[in-house]
């Protein structure tokens, strides 16, 4: 057990968390599933317009890695199959039947989890698509089967607006949880490290005292909740190593798979954000991949919003009127704010949120929440302050330089730096607070594909 | 307000591509946003960004360097009415007489250097950095106020074009413009800009005032011979620590007064724009240099190596280099302890480049553009050894290892 903090980085404090009542959605009639959502993979369709299909039944399989399939959310019947630019497959629509029928995957015991064969876990993971929840570092990409982790990280802290509070995630999960535990824990051959927040008092049990793991406390502000953070902390990843990593309600799902021998039909999502109506932002039980309308019809204010898959950091924005995704702990809507205030940057600032001391807002102004849109508030601008990211990352990692070894694709100089410790939304809390406005996240994204490329 | 934008959306179309005045994007860019926030998006996560923005960086510079604006008007006008024996003048007379002196060169500079900006933007189809407005403000303020204003053109002119523009603009400069522009004067005019006459406008044709000779402070320690107490020779021509400190006397327009640059210091040190690091690290250097001459045999060296070095805080332009110039991020150091090292030598040299050298006074500029080329091989170094222990404690987690 490890304990460790920062106090580099900042609390974003955005309006609209959500409560912890959890409302039921129910009722949709179509269920849809997005292949793009799964960044690296080739999908091979393996379903037609017109075919019925169970709840956990294949709909595709990634061309790369064959025993890779990913699977139906729900039983029903095929209505359409989208296609994007260059024929790439868009969504795949499934029309709910009336009786949902489950493909049966073998179901465990919980105690029987602790000697269950790796191949037997990797092969109902793979099987079931369920494997995309976790995710391989570096590089943040769906794992390879094949490859046992030298370990693995369960996070269940979150330092940025907004995610499913796990402790309400955790409500009658406790057994599923700690079966994903002991299923992570056949995976790899050395450690599953369990990280929670050192901060909070009232966390499940199932969390604190979860067993077959090491369990570790961070605190900090954001970025503390990262992954990245806790990796760099615990067992840090060198050139040739590989991770595993996921969500601690992500593995919820994984547990409940195990035990019960289908795939779960919903989960536990957040919504909040400024965007949310007075009352709405609470947390909903949600079929996997049914509409979004479902959920943000009536909950959402007047004007034009954006919906951010995961936290306003590093989430990443989805259609309104397309469907939850696979991989979904939370929704956090914000307004797209295209609004231009007259000479800007004059004027003490108290009414604009900011990290930077040269607005009055940062000095008295200190507990409020703010009501953050899309605005970029200003241009950008080339690269002129310095130092000023090293305060938004906890991790030992000069940002700076990183970020101009990727703009120079020095990859070397970029592995060096720590590039393989990080993933792109380590870098948002710098992006952040950047007056002037460099796309940090997009800079070592880039950087990350280029060594992957290039290979270590 | 409505109107203005109005006016400013309307006419947008003939400033894109394939608009009539497609070609003045940049001047459209820098006017709009200037007047109205932008209304850019964020496009990826982050989608929350900060409320600051370069132009608000920008603006918190000026806005430190004005009260040595202002006490520099003063000081120009209130020299102006004591040297030319001006009966009766008051504060609104120094205010008024150095503002016909000090703002017409201010105007030249932005004037000049703007237009550089500008055309260097138009060309090069990039939004108008708001960095020159620092640029323009910083250079007229280390200027001696008898300047020509045709060499404050030329000289923002190099400063701009071959300090900065070459470079690759804002960002991507070696050496501080406004200084480079101030080094350029130094050595192309020096009549103008050293020596005892150009501190203190006179008046065509009046009689000073007797007993002035128009030295300063620096002037005056350099020509201490060996042996001889800097500070007598100093308390003579009528400079005390304490009159140094609040600086009425000749020099440039905005170096020779504390209390306005420890104004200026602590707007950029509360407001986490300028970096406290070099700014310590420039005293903690000057003082340690200053006590070392002092242990140098009094007998042996000229007498400005024994001035006490606490003396070298208030002479020249000390206070105004590093707090304002120094700080400068982009021809700083820019990693964190690069930026100690950096300071610690800027003060180190100033000292040495005063002491070592009476030729050239002006050893605060000198000693910030040579540490300015020097910078970046602070920061290979410090990054060097950020590398090496990153290494060596990853070497403790490697899985293959075994």
């Amino acid at each position: 057990m490890a304990e460790f903090s920062t106090r580099k980085g900042f609390h974003i404090r955005l309006s609209g968390a959500p409560s912890d009542e959890v409302k039921i959605v129910d009722g949709s009639d179509e269920a849809a599933v997005y292949p793009q959502e799964f960044a690296g993979i080739k999908p091979r369709l393996l379903v037609k317009e017109g075919d019925s299909v169970k709840q956990g039944s294949p709909l595709f399989i990634d061309k790369k890695c064959p025993e890779l399939r990913f699977s139906s959310p729900a039983a029903g019947k095929i209505r359409t199959i989208e296609y994007g630019p260059r024929r790439a497959i868009e969504k795949v629509i499934i029309d709910l039947a009336a009786s949902q029928q489950t493909e049966a995957f073998p179901a465990f015991e919980p105690a029987s989890l602790r000697s269950a064969a790796r191949d037997r876990v990797i092969e109902i993971l793979t099987t079931s698509g369920y494997l995309a929840y976790l995710v391989e570092r570096p590089f943040s990409r769906i794992p390879n089967p094949a490859v046992s982790p030298k370990s693995i990280f369960v996070n269940a802290m979150d330092t940025a607006p907004f995610h499913t509070d796990i402790c309400v995630a955790m409500a009658g999960q406790d057994a599923a949880f700690q079966a994903g535990l002991l299923a992570l824990g056949r995976l790899t051959d050395g450690l599953v490290h369990l990280v929670l927040p050192g901060d909070h008092d009232n966390l499940p049990k199932a969390l604190t005292h979860a067993d077959g793991v090491e369990i570790h406390r961070a605190t900090g502000p954001h970025p503390a909740g990262n992954t990245s953070f806790h990796i760099h902390n615990i067992d840090p990843i060198v050139p040739g190593d590989v991770v595993w990593t996921i969500r601690a309600d992500d593995l919820i799902q994984i547990g409940r798979l195990l035990l019960d021998g289908k795939v779960p039909a919903n989960r536990v999502v957040a919504l909040g954000g400024p965007g949310v109506g007075n009352g709405s932002g609470c947390h909903y039980r949600v079929p996997i991949g049914a509409p979004l309308h479902h959920l943000l019809n009536g909950n959402l204010t007047s004007g034009e919003k954006r919906v951010v898959n995961g936290d306003v950091m590093g989430g990443t924005q989805i259609a309104p009127d397309g469907h939850l995704p696979f991989r979904c702990s939370g929704l956090t809507v914000i307004a797209e704010d295209r609004s231009r205030h007259f000479m800007g940057w004059a004027g003490p600032g108290l009414g604009r949120f900011s990290m930077s001391r040269a607005y009055l807002s940062w000095w008295v102004a200190r507990e409020k929440s703010w009501d953050l849109g899309s605005s970029q508030n200003g241009s950008l601008r080339s690269m002129v302050l310095t130092g000023l990211y090293d305060k938004y990352m906890p991790m030992n990692i000069m940002v700076d330089y990183l970020v101009r070894a990727v703009i120079a694709n020095d990859t070397e100089a970029a592995i060096q730096l720590g590039i393989l410790e990080t993933d792109p939304e380590d870098f948002a809390a710098c992006a952040f607070a950047c007056p002037s406005k460099m796309d940090l996240v997009g800079i070592v994204r880039k950087g990350l594909a280029m060594v992957e490329e290039e290979g270590i | 307000m409505r109107f203005l934008l109005d006016q400013l959306e309307k006419s947008k179309h003939l400033f894109e591509p394939g608009g009539k005045l497609e070609k003045l994007y940049p001047l459209y860019e820098a006017n709009d946003t200037f007047l109205f926030t932008p209304s850019d998006t964020t496009q990826s996560s982050p989608h929350v960004r900060d409320s600051v923005d370069l132009k608000r960086v920008m603006i918190t510079v000026v806005i430190a360097l004005l009260p040595c604006l202002l006490f520099g008007i003063y000081n120009v006008g209130h020299q102006f009415n004591v040297v030319n024996q001006v009966e009766g003048a008051g504060f609104a007379s120094h205010m008024f007489e150095g503002s016909l002196r000090v703002l017409p060169i201010v105007f030249v500079s932005y004037a000049v250097g703007g237009m550089w900006e500008v055309l260097f933007c138009i060309i090069r189809k990039h939004e108008i950095n708001e960095g020159f407005l620092v640029t323009g403000m910083l250079f007229p303020l280390t200027l001696p106020p008898t300047i020509p204003l045709w060499q404050v053109a030329v000289g923002i002119s190099f400063g701009i074009v071959i300090g900065k523009e070459i470079f690759g603009g804002t960002g991507f400069n070696i050496l501080n413009p406004a200084l480079t522009a101030r080094a350029f004067l130094f050595f192309a005019y020096p009549g103008d800009i050293i020596g005892d006459r150009v501190w203190t406008v006179m008046k065509d044709g009046a009689t000073a005032i007797e007993g002035f000779t128009g030295a300063t402070p620096l002037g005056v320690t350099a020509l201490v011979p060996v042996g001889e107490n800097a500070t007598v020779a100093l308390r003579e021509a009528g400079f005390t620590l304490s009159s140094m400190f609040h600086g009425l006397e000749g020099g440039s327009i905005g170096e020779t007064a504390m209390i306005p640059v420890l104004i200026g210091a602590a707007i950029l040190i509360i407001t986490g724009i300028g970096s406290w690091r070099i700014m310590v690290g420039g005293v903690i250097g000057l003082l340690a240099m200053g006590w070392c001459m002092n242990a140098l045999p009094a007998e042996d060296f000229i007498g400005a190596t024994q001035l006490p070095a606490y003396y070298h805080l208030v002479i020249g332009g000390f206070g105004f280099g590093i707090v304002f110039m120094a700080t400068d991020p982009v021809s700083a150091a820019a990693t964190t302890k690069g930026k100690w090292i950096y300071g610690i030598l800027v003060g180190v040299l100033i000292v040495l480049i005063r002491v070592a050298n009476p030729a050239y006074p002006g050893g605060v500029m000198l000693s910030i553009l040579f540490m300015n080329v020097m910078a970046p091989t602070i920061d290979h170094f410090v990054l060097k050894s950020h590398i090496r222990k990153r290494e060596a404690h990853l070497r403790k987690f490697s899985y293959a290892k075994g």
